[in-house]
């Protein structure tokens, strides 16, 4: 029966950390940036909802107002850190540095605004169970980040391939220099792209916090986990980064299993060190 | 005067630190928040040698290099093989894995409490126990890592290393392997960072996993980027500047419960800050 309920639990971790994979795997596919800070939006879409809740916001509207502040973070970064760095033909390196360097900004204004210390939402709608069926106790929170993390993850499916602005995007990310001469102006795609993927970041990162607490250095294993599932599912398929997400976050809890929690960092890693030696190009790649 | 002997101790050991980062992230062009693991690596491997009496302090740091060489070699051969960006998440992953070991592993590392009472070094069947004696070891390792790394640079292999740098395709055209060059040069990381984890156990007699986290892997990228890519200079500078930092800060009144956060936030800013308009460093090259 607990194996049941880790599968649930899998289950809902999995698509929350697919958001957070689907959406990195945009912004990396799109401007070749591995954009570390993405973890440092993730937490802070977090604490703006919280404080906009704990100021008698209702939820929902925190939530957007959360969603709408990360697109500005996300589109800030790209125009003002990133655009700015490549135009002075900054090395790769630099912009990786320049971005990790955002992360410990981002995370630490967090921890000195509002302490390190756990935080919890007060909403006591979140910790309704909903479906019990036998020992398997699902709560109310748990189905919506589930659901709200699909409907996340088909908004952009649909996004990509089915609206001009998705396919300018899918032009720039597979040749930037053409899609620079049939004028499809990649800079202004690059921006709109960092904050698309930065407002659906903020679902998961709303979300999951009412669940198991805020935190501002919780990012991080989030993010690699998601880097990760990216890899594994082939870079620049989305369908692969949400579903290896699914499946690592399905390992992760199943290992509990068998070894305390604290190791679950092991269960992942030593997943990507399976891809890295035998399927470095991921196992979505050929579908590209 | 203890003050300053033992800020001078610490600089000589970061010193260490921050050759070995040029090295993998100046000069070898590798990104890695890894470094503090290795670095803690090295510390633990030291501490329970000596701790458990099973050698003397040489051979103790003789064996952490060697393990830190091969953990090295290990972690960016197979990443490095597909692209820089698995290296990215490979460092990522066996800092986070390390914390996750130094933290848990209690039997092996304490755990959170950490390892108290490690013996000081000795040298020639002497004890080195006073502070002295320590500052005058680490200055003179930080001389001779200083040492090591000018003849490196000045070797054929320092070359291939800076053309690597320029050039990736025109060293592999001549008929280099340009993998084999950034795996020894992250080996060479890799014995700078785990001797100076070695002396950084010592000096202290205690160590515990928050000098092994992922912030001291950006602290080491700050000393690099501040000091400034690719020279000797800049790992030296660094190093010496950041480390006065937190004396600064304590000058100014900021409540102890942020003073952490205040000073990982200002490392922060002065990497986005010097990427922006000044990548070089305060007394490097172009990064």
């Amino acid at each position: 029966m607990l194996a049941l309920q880790l599968l649930f639990n899998g289950l809902v971790t999995g698509c929350a950390l697919g958001v957070v994979a689907v959406t990195f795997s945009l912004v990396y596919s799109t401007t070749k940036l591995f954009h570390v800070a993405h973890a440092g939006i993730f937490t802070l879409s977090g604490y703006i909802a919280w404080s906009l809740s704990r100021q008698g916001v209702p939820f929902i509207l925190a939530m957007a107002a959360a969603v709408a502040a990360s697109a500005a973070a996300g589109a800030a970064i790209q125009a003002w850190l990133y655009a700015r760095l490549e135009r002075k033909n900054a090395t790769h390196l630099v912009i990786l540095i320049a971005s990790l360097g955002t992360l410990a900004v981002m995370q630490n204004i967090i921890a000195a605004v509002y302490t390190p210390n756990i935080l919890q939402f007060s909403l006591p709608w979140a910790g309704e169970v909903v479906a019990a069926g036998g020992k398997v106790r699902l709560t109310a929170i748990q189905v919506v980040i589930a659901l709200a993390s699909l409907a996340v993850y088909g908004g952009l499916m649909w996004f990509a391939h089915r609206t001009i602005l998705g396919k300018q995007m899918r032009a720039v990310a597979s040749n930037p220099f053409l899609a620079e001469i049939t004028r499809l102006r990649p800079r202004r795609v690059h921006v709109l792209v960092m904050a698309i993927a930065s407002a659906a970041v903020a679902v998961p990162g709303v979300l999951q916090p009412v669940d198991l607490g805020l935190q501002p250095y919780n990012g991080t294993t989030p993010l690699l986990t998601a880097t990760i599932a990216m890899i594994a599912g082939g870079v620049g398929s989305i369908t692969g980064a949400f579903v290896l997400a699914v499946v690592i976050a399905e390992l992760q809890n199943m290992s509990l299993l068998f070894i305390p929690g604290e190791w679950s960092i092991g269960v992942t890693f030593f997943i990507f060190v399976v891809f890295m030696l035998f399927r470095p190009t991921g196992l979505f790649a050929a579908a590209r | 005067m203890d003050f300053w002997l033992s800020y001078c101790t610490l600089a000589a050991i970061y010193v260490l630190l921050g050759l070995s980062t040029n090295l993998l992230v100046g000069i070898a062009g590798i990104f890695s928040v890894s470094q503090a693991a290795v670095f803690g690596v090295g510390a633990y491997i030291v501490s329970w040698l000596l701790m458990n009496d099973v050698m003397g302090f040489i051979p103790a740091l003789t064996i952490a290099a060697g393990c830190c060489i091969a953990l090295n070699i290990l972690v960016t051969l197979p990443a490095l093989r597909v692209s820089g960006d698995y290296f990215v998440v490979t460092s990522f992953g066996i800092q986070l894995l390390a914390t996750a070991i130094f933290t848990n592993w209690t039997a092996g590392t304490g755990g959170a409490n950490g390892l108290p009472g490690i013996p000081p070094p000795d040298l020639f069947d002497k004890t080195l126990d006073s502070q002295a004696h320590l500052t005058a070891l680490s200055v003179s390792c930080m001389g001779l890592g200083c040492l090591a790394f000018w003849l490196i640079m000045r070797a054929p292999f320092g070359r291939l290393l800076r053309a690597i740098r320029e050039d990736e395709l025109a060293v592999a055209a001549a008929g280099k392997s340009v993998l084999r060059a950034k795996v020894s040069a992250a080996a060479m990381a890799g014995a700078f960072a785990g001797g100076a984890g070695g002396l950084y156990a010592t000096f202290l007699s205690f160590i515990d996993p928050s000098s092994f986290d992922l912030d001291a892997s950006i602290l080491l990228l700050t000393m690099v980027v501040v000091g400034g890519a690719r020279t000797l200079a800049g790992s030296i500078l660094g190093p010496f500047l950041l480390l006065a930092l937190p004396q600064v800060l304590s000058l100014i009144d900021i409540p102890t419960t942020i003073a952490a956060a205040a000073r990982q936030l200002i490392y922060g800013l002065l990497l986005i800050l010097f990427m922006l308009f000044r990548p070089q460093g305060l007394a490097g090259e172009k990064l």
